[in-house]
């Protein structure tokens, strides 16, 4: 049989040139082989490089427990703790959260249009809450190098309602671009549509909803800034609560 | 560029341009590899700097069938001027050879220390690998499993996910 010809350090090689799921599988083929994939060797490569890019990874050991913790428990990011990082189970690829402090809000710091409230229910400090506006206008932003390579990407807003609910059920402009060159025409989305009309939006954990604003695939991380938008600018709003913009690998076929 | 020629070596020729070191393969064959491709293994490459100048290098290791590939495969690599999708090209043909000779390829890369022979093969062999089930993986690679029925029900159990 082949395999036993190999040291164990090119098996794991090998393994950790797969997928975390993959690895998973191989675990299930034979002793020796659950033994070389269960290692650290293997699964330190699934994980991000640690103290990288305002990362600290939890001092969790073995590697593959880290692994599965960060999956199921996003950890933050950067030194004020606005953004969120967590992986993708099957795949390993990164998935990040802007928190509303990161995102740019057209009047955010104007207590009369957007109220920042602290609630047990989001991972970040603070939520945005949209007391009243004309001018809704959101911008997320990251650097496409901290995402992972080879990856398609979608980006969605994360938020719920409260309180007096008007003006969602028009649509409000989405677009994602790269720097200020535009992927796609954008598209419109409508956060609270009426009854009859389609429904993009999603449930999530903890009461929170979701709607796709547009999607990217990242090759190399070196196009720069990835740059999110939703924008609606002539009706009257109210009622929205922000926790961020989701950027979400997406599984490929 | 200077129109002086470099201070020469003592062992430079002037007649003899191309530095060739000689292998012999564990079965007593003999092969020339040219040094700039020899420099492509860590291993050869420590062995040419101690200077084991004009004997054969013996590498009891390797079998002349895949010696004779692997200084194809070096040769290729040092050759100057390849653009890199002719080269993609090239390694795809190389290792589109029988499961056993890309293990043989793998040993001998792990062996000779050749970073860009290792990487390429084992990555042909991860290939194999994913997006197979534990017994498609067995039965591609002829692995006896000796879990017993509980253990095998554990590790499973662990990875759960990972058959969703």
């Amino acid at each position: 049989m082949a395999f036993s010809r190999l040291p164990g350090d090119v098996i794991s090689r090998i393994f950790s040139l797969t997928t975390p799921r993959d690895a998973c599988r191989v675990s299930s083929v034979s002793t020796a082989f659950r033994s070389i994939a269960d290692s650290d060797q293997v699964w330190l490569q699934f994980l991000p490089p640690d103290h990288c890019d305002g990362v600290v990874l939890p001092p969790i050991s073995p590697k593959k427990s880290l692994y599965l913790h960060l999956c199921d428990h996003p950890i933050p990011v950067g030194g004020n703790r606005n953004m969120s990082l967590s992986l993708d189970k099957k795949s390993g690829k990164k998935c990040f959260m802007l928190g509303a402090r990161d995102l740019t809000i057209a009047w955010g710091d104007d207590r009369n249009y957007w109220e920042w409230i602290a609630t047990p229910e989001s991972r970040f400090n603070e939520v945005a809450q949209l007391q009243y506006v004309w001018w809704f206008h959101i911008i997320g932003r990251i650097e496409t190098s901290m995402l992972s390579s080879g990856t398609n990407y979608a980006a969605y807003l994360v938020f719920r309602f409260e309180g007096h609910q008007e003006g969602f059920d028009w649509p409000v402009e989405s677009h994602v671009c790269i720097g200020s060159e535009e992927l796609d025409e954008g598209r419109s989305v409508t956060l609270d549509p009426r009854e009859g009309e389609p429904r993009a939006v999603r449930e999530r954990a903890h009461g929170w909803m979701e709607i796709e604003l547009g999607e990217f695939r990242n090759e190399n991380g070196d196009d720069g800034t990835l740059v999110c938008s939703l924008r609606e600018v002539v009706s009257y709003k109210s009622g929205l609560v922000v926790e961020g913009i989701e950027l979400r690998p997406q599984e490929m076929h | 560029m200077s129109s002086s020629p470099p201070p020469s070596s003592a062992a430079a020729s002037p007649s003899c341009p191309k530095k060739m070191i000689a292998l012999r393969s564990s079965d007593g064959e003999t092969f020339e590899i040219e040094e700039a491709a020899a420099l492509q293994s860590k291993t050869l490459e420590n062995m040419i700097d101690e200077d084991c100048a004009g004997t054969p290098i013996p590498l009891p290791n390797v079998t002349g069938k895949i010696l004779a590939k692997v200084v194809e495969f070096c040769s290729k690599h040092a050759e100057p001027g390849v653009d890199d999708e002719s080269l993609r090209a090239w390694d795809a043909e190389f290792v589109n050879v029988e499961q056993a000779t890309v293990f043989d390829y793998i040993l001998a890369a792990n062996f000779l220390e050749i970073p860009t022979l290792l990487n390429l093969t084992c990555n042909v062999v991860a290939d194999m690998i994913r997006g197979k089930t534990p017994d498609e993986i067995r039965k591609f690679f002829n692995i006896k499993s000796i879990f017993s029925p509980e253990e095998e029900e554990e590790v499973r159990r662990e990875n759960h996910w990972a058959f969703e």
